[in-house]
């Protein structure tokens, strides 16, 4: 399917940049519109380490003011679109709540959280296009203090220097970023959203719909996941790297799941993995993350680096094998290599080998998408796979 | 405190499920009293699920009223807090449940937000304390601990 995507990406790069409503379905003529690029390079700090970026055209829901923005990050980590205001020029209708304060949230990652106000956008990305769309504006001016219940989880990921990326996109398995828990009422509610009136914002119930969504779920069409395509890169890495990222799955010529098996996923996201005789849950498939983190100096023999304690620093190269596993039994092993992060580190941006401890699980992370296609299906969405939530490459 | 303390901790081991009545106490989880896990229980709005006790350690398992399990690691000898690990959908209040450390943790976090080093998980080593953190939204894991304060013959595996 390779070959296929190519050539309908030189066609529409030499021929129409802009495009229409042109519903291309499958046997028609019409060019394809369902993908755009991505690309591996510093970002917009100038300094990131193997992190895909894109753009996203934003426009005031049901206008056509419209503003581009790059620089985000494509995460299949995560659901929904955050922006940080900074890099926002458009205004954007606030979503209030039944007493008309403003709705902000307060989103969790590893590292730290972004804050700032649910509003709502039109977004546009290849020839797709969803309305009204609820999205994260990280760090939007007007809203009272962080409120304490926020900041407790961890650290704050709401400038440019801290988050490393004008945004992130996230495209991942759920419809929801945070699903049925944020509907609860009472102290089962995780707590993400909160009613933000002047005296101090106070945690809230939030409806499914009222959620910051995935986009891809929202589209009129190819709305049932994403595929994500990146060359091989060669040892010891790339200056950069330029990928594509293609809007459904089995919807057009240039999304079918040819050979690939499809892995599903349990409730929470998680596949398994195996290495050696231990099959370790919890593992997951994660542009967001930078490398491959898996388990630890003991149980996989890599030394950690002395100048970061989060990648591993073999002084040669280490060829490593594990196998991943869905939920539906389906397996498909995996060959890997680990470099030494802190000399691949400041030489290139995109890195196949660039890897990492986290104890007792793998984060599939970037460097495992590098000459793959790897598909994420959104939860409930039908495809020829079957259903989402899975991954299949 | 701490030498009358043992005993007791020993005898609600025995029991599955245990209701604890002491006041909470503002002290903190990691590093704090063995009495900080049930200012932690309370925080979270949570459940004690079970005191596991094996050699020298007291596992506290707590479950957060949003999900989450918290595990709480107690030297039984010295009533210590020297580990804490969690897995859930949401990441728990890590200012309570890291105490008097998350000053620490967030201080050595932003030292490495300058180095724009790894994104999607957490592996801080700093001075004593150790902070690994992995996962993504609705699935989040964690785990921290005193270098300093690791019981003789406990395994890190352990901790999880």
């Amino acid at each position: 399917m390779i070959r296929p995507l190519l050539a309908a990406f030189l066609l529409i790069a030499v021929a129409t940049p802009k495009c229409g409503d042109s519903s291309s379905s499958d046997g028609s003529s019409a060019p394809l519109m369902n993908f755009q690029s991505i690309v591996v390079n510093a970002g917009p700090t100038n300094n990131y380490f193997n992190g895909a970026f894109t753009s996203v055209t934003l426009c005031a829901p049901g206008t056509s003011t419209c503003q581009t923005i790059g620089g985000i990050l494509v995460d299949t980590g995560s659901s929904g679109l955050r922006l940080l205001n900074d890099s926002l020029t458009l205004s954007l209708p606030q979503q209030t709540d039944s007493s008309g304060a403003p709705v902000a949230e307060c989103f969790p990652f590893v590292d730290g959280y972004t804050w700032g106000a649910v509003k709502s956008a039109d977004i546009k990305m290849g020839g797709e296009q969803a309305s009204s769309v609820p999205i994260q504006v990280i760090a939007s001016p007007g809203l009272p203090a962080i409120p304490a219940s926020c900041t407790s989880f961890g650290t704050a990921e709401n400038t440019l220097d801290s988050l490393g990326a004008n945004g992130i996109l996230g495209v991942g398995l759920f419809r929801e970023d945070c699903g049925p828990g944020c509907v609860n009422i009472g102290s089962s509610n995780p707590g993400l959203y909160y009613s933000c009136p002047s005296a101090g914002c106070a945690s809230i119930s939030q409806s499914l719909a009222r959620q910051v969504l995935n986009p891809v779920a929202l589209f009129s069409t190819d709305n049932n996941g994403v595929v994500i395509q990146f060359p091989s890169l060669p040892a010891g890495g790339s200056a950069t790297a330029t990928g594509t990222m293609v809007f459904g799955i089995g919807t057009q010529s240039n999304n079918g799941l040819g050979s690939a098996k499809v892995f599903t996923v349990d409730a929470q996201g998680n596949l398994s993995t195996s290495y050696g005789s231990q099959t370790y849950g919890g593992s997951y498939l994660d542009s967001g993350s930078n490398g491959i983190f898996f388990l630890d100096a003991n149980t996989t023999g890599l030394p950690v680096c002395t100048t970061s304690t989060d990648f591993y620093c073999p002084s040669t190269l280490q060829s490593q094998s594990a196998t991943i596993r869905g939920i539906n039994g389906a397996n498909s092993a995996v060959n890997f290599n680990v470099g030494n992060a802190d000399t691949l580190n400041g030489r290139f941006t995109a890195f196949s080998e660039v890897a990492g401890p986290n104890p007792g699980s793998f984060d599939w992370g970037l460097s495992f998408f590098f000459g793959r296609t790897v598909f994420t299906a959104i939860e409930g969405q039908s495809t020829p796979g079957g259903v989402g939530p899975y991954f299949a490459f | 405190m701490v030498p009358t303390f043992a005993p007791r901790l020993a005898r609600i081991a025995l029991l599955p499920l245990i209701l604890m009545t002491r006041p909470p106490e503002a002290s903190a989880a990691l590093g704090g009293t063995v009495t900080s896990v049930d200012a932690d229980r309370v925080h979270v709005q949570g459940a004690l699920m079970r005191i596991v006790q094996t050699g020298p350690v007291a596992m506290h398992e707590l479950r957060s009223s949003s999900g989450t399990m918290i595990r709480e690691y107690v030297n039984s000898s010295s009533g210590t807090v020297f580990a804490v690990a969690w897995d859930g959908p949401w990441i728990p209040d890590l200012r309570q449940v890291l105490g008097d450390h998350f000053d620490h943790y967030q201080a050595a976090m932003r030292a490495r937000q300058q180095a724009r080093r790894a994104r999607g998980v957490v592996a801080i080593d700093d001075a004593g304390l150790v902070v690994q953190m992995g996962g993504h939204p609705r699935a989040f894991t964690g785990r921290a601990y005193l270098t300093g304060q690791l019981p003789a013959g406990v395994q890190l595996g352990t901790i999880r």
